[in-house]
């Protein structure tokens, strides 16, 4: 692999207000070693936009076009690849029809989806192994030093898929509630790994609504010495609003969602456990 | 025949099965015929049901089932060959079943399969019904028999296709609700007293058998048979046979004896007669054999990668999957978790590539959602054993209750060719999306197997869709060239294949790494009750 790890090298030649073609197309060629690089941690904050809409893979910051906002929010807004199949899942979760059964399984493979691929932007270094056969297989090899944090209640819902991944990776969890009469959100518990300071944070939270949530969250990681350029908040779904909200409070981190719509599917908690 | 045989079922060649094989169910069935050699006659005339002992083969380390069926289509993924017909004809009792044993066993090859007239009766109605019940029908008469029905199977069984058979209820005289499906021949015997009465039937038959037995000891027999096994009387049974059986006989069987290639007379204890025939079959078999794997490794190379092959994006996350499970030094437990993973994304992958349809659907939030939904019937898994059986769980995990199905294909160790072994497909599976499984793909020989025995049983090739780990490029290759429309989802596709058929550099030989019977003699279980 000729791309150096840390680096945006790959050019996004994409206009950027174009959603990503389905990815078959784009992946037939013989053994294709085209490696997206995406490493929100070691780089200089901001990326110009020009740097980081990555050819293959997640679409950064291109809403897609008729979906919502007409305005792009930032190179921090990174989308699935789009395909039928990931449309049908979101489908399923927005329908008001679906049995809660159906919804927590279409759910859980769209959080596995968007757990494989916030894996995708953690650092790797080049290595070489042997195979059985007795030849080498030129791969790569992920770095430690990362963690998981969900913020409670709808973030418990990816944990497990990032469990399902990472078998013994570390978990903290934060709890945030809305006050009810500021309509603030306030952080009533937060229980991270002593060294979080040096590690790669996934932060999970299915829904971005406002934003507001999740913005406090951070806050409470900077806190605790995490800088948000180490950050990648896993999420299914995120409104145009809430998207810009968090990048304009923490200009450094990394989003990772499946659909911007301005309708967010708010009864995912609820549904997802049961508690509607 | 006017007395109508005690048991009901398909009569096929001795057969083996592995699994319960309940008859009942509709699956796919495969026969495969037992070595010779064995002293007991592996098949016997009441039972479609026999649970003969397979050929095996221990060596040290495996045990290999010796009589897989042989690639029976070439290169090209069309079958070059029709299936050889033999047509076994002769009055009743003369001995035909016994004959067809005789000849099975002496020829000596798998997937051969017995197919009897019996199971064609046509349904009766509710007044035939009683004259059957007073021995008032005539069975011995063309017009008893579905010989459409007959036609068409036998056409399609020759050209290497999946067919049902119906079963036939001697006491209701009606077909039961379940056919039995036969499948995989390449040689059929067909037997029945009138197998030589219709024209268009006496094209499809590639040899003619009548067996010529006296009239007096086909009479003998009848008696014994009728009295001693089916518990008729006396009267009965002479009654039928002067009023049905004898005319019939002179009518509509002896005459058919000049159509026949071969008469044998004195039936089965004619040995000379059945030696000859068999050295006729085998010769007409040896035009026939192919060698697949030959042709595979010599065709098509240099050609670019085709447009039905879609490879898994080549994201770090895969990569780094891939340099674990492909790196000789990870134990088991993690090779185990990390192909799983690695299984997920290649299914997740080709479900996108389904066809789908827009659907609005209403919110909660009280806004309609342009969504869209799976277009398709249904998704059928079906993996090649043993390594595709381990992305079963993959596809179950994104498929909620599919149906799989499994094929058994081993590697010949003397031709290098593959074999079909066993076969157990769900039913009506013709109009689903059917998902093939397996985990490495080399020279593509198994997959191209498997892609045949599913084009055989009537999926169109276009909803076949061939999923594997890893690929070598001649795989690629074979299977594009002789399916062009199968689809072929993969995650790498390596460049060489040894001499050895193994992927270069590959992932070594997977089912044995997943399953761990690649143990060394001084590998510890340590590991495995670290595993969690």
């Amino acid at each position: 692999m000729e791309a150096m790890p840390c680096q945006n090298q790959r050019l996004g030649p994409r206009p950027q207000d174009e959603q990503p073609p389905p990815t078959a197309t784009a992946t037939t060629g013989s053994g294709s070693r085209l490696i997206r690089f995406a490493e929100p941690g070691e780089d200089s904050g901001c990326p110009s936009p020009d740097s980081s809409s990555s050819s293959n893979g997640v679409a950064a910051a291109a809403i897609p076009a008729g979906e919502g906002g007409a305005t792009p929010i930032g190179p921090q807004l990174k989308l699935l690849p789009m395909n039928d199949q990931l449309r049908e899942l979101q489908t399923i979760i927005r329908d008001k029809k679906s049995s809660r059964g159906d919804f927590v399984f279409s759910a859980d493979r769209l959080i596995r989806l968007v757990v494989e691929e916030g894996l995708n932007q953690l650092p790797y270094t080049e290595c070489t192994v042997t195979t059985p056969t007795g030849h080498k297989y030129e791969g790569v090899r992920f770095e430690k030093g990362n963690c998981g944090v969900s913020i409670m209640r709808s973030g418990e819902a990816m944990e497990q898929g990032l469990r399902d991944c990472c078998r013994s990776i570390r978990i903290g969890k934060i709890l945030i509630q809305s006050d009810e009469e500021t309509q603030r959100a306030k952080v009533y518990y937060a229980k991270f790994p002593p060294d979080i300071y040096r590690r790669k944070v996934l932060l999970m939270y299915p829904i971005l609504s406002t934003g507001n949530t999740v913005i406090e969250a951070v806050k409470v990681l900077v806190e605790h010495g995490v800088q948000p350029s180490v950050i990648i908040l896993l999420s299914l779904f995120s409104t145009p609003h809430g998207a810009k909200s968090i990048i304009q409070e923490f200009p450094e981190i990394t989003i990772l969602t499946t659909e911007v719509h301005p309708v967010a599917p708010t009864h995912f908690g609820q549904k997802y456990f049961g508690t509607d | 025949m006017s007395s109508p045989p005690a048991f009901s079922s398909v009569r096929i060649s001795g057969c083996w099965a592995l699994g319960p094989d309940g008859g009942s169910s509709a699956e796919s069935l495969d026969r495969l015929y037992p070595a010779v050699g064995s002293t007991k006659p592996p098949r016997k005339r009441t039972t479609s049901q026999c649970k003969s002992e397979p050929p095996l083969l221990r060596t040290s380390k495996r045990t290999i089932y010796t009589a897989g069926r042989p690639p029976w289509y070439n290169e090209h993924g069309t079958q070059s060959k029709e299936a050889f017909v033999i047509g076994l004809g002769g009055g009743s009792a003369s001995g035909k079943t016994t004959v067809a044993t005789m000849i099975i066993e002496a020829l000596d090859v798998p997937w051969v399969v017995l197919l009897s007239m019996d199971s064609f009766y046509k349904v009766l109605t509710k007044q035939q019904q009683e004259q059957a019940a007073s021995n008032d029908f005539n069975f011995d008469h063309p017009d008893a028999f579905d010989f459409d029905l007959i036609i068409a199977t036998l056409k399609k069984l020759k050209q290497g296709k999946s067919v049902k058979i119906p079963i036939y209820d001697f006491t209701t005289h009606s077909r039961k609700k379940e056919w039995k499906t036969l499948y995989g021949a390449n040689v059929i015997i067909f037997e029945g007293i009138m197998a030589f009465a219709d024209k268009e039937l006496l094209k499809l038959l590639d040899l003619k058998i009548f067996v010529d037995t006296d009239s007096d000891i086909r009479l003998v027999r009848r008696l014994r048979r009728d009295i001693s096994e089916r518990g008729r009387d006396i009267e009965g049974v002479i009654k039928q046979y002067n009023k049905f059986v004898k005319p019939a006989f002179d009518q509509y069987i002896q005459p058919t004896m000049r159509l026949a290639d071969i008469v044998v007379p004195r039936g089965s204890g004619n040995t000379v007669a059945i030696d000859l025939i068999v050295q006729h079959v085998h010769s007409q078999l040896e035009e026939r054999e192919l060698s697949v794997r030959a042709a595979l490794a010599s065709a098509h190379q240099c050609h670019p990668l085709p447009q039905t092959l879609s490879v898994l994006k080549s994201t770090p996350q895969v990569r780094g999957m891939h340099t674990i499970i492909r790196n000789k030094e990870t134990s088991r437990d993690e090779f185990i978790f990390y192909s799983k993973r690695l299984m997920r994304l290649l299914i997740e992958h080709a479900l996108s590539l389904l066809p789908f349809q827009s659907c609005t659907v209403q919110t909660p939030q009280g806004q309609d959602y342009e969504g869209r939904t799976y277009s398709g019937k249904q998704i059928t898994g079906v993996s090649i054993l043993r390594a595709g059986e381990t992305m079963e769980p993959a596809l179950r995990a994104v498929c909620k209750d599919v149906r799989i199905g499994t094929i058994l294909i081993q590697t010949n160790c003397n031709t290098g060719e593959p074999e079909l072994h066993y076969l157990r497909l769900p039913k009506d599976i013709s109009e689903d999306h059917v998902i093939l499984m397996d985990c490495t793909v080399s020279t593509g020989a198994a997959a191209m197997m498997a892609v045949r025995v599913l084009l055989d049983h009537d999926v169109p090739e276009d909803k076949i869709f061939l999923l594997s780990l890893l690929m070598a490029e001649m795989g690629v290759h074979s299977v594009a060239y002789a399916f062009p429309r199968v689809k072929i989802i993969t995650t790498a596709v390596d460049k060489k294949v040894n001499d050895l058929f193994r992927i270069i550099p590959g992932i070594g030989n997977f089912g044995d790494r997943y399953f761990g019977t690649d143990a060394p003699p001084d590998w510890s279980d340590d590991e495995d009750a670290l595993s969690t």
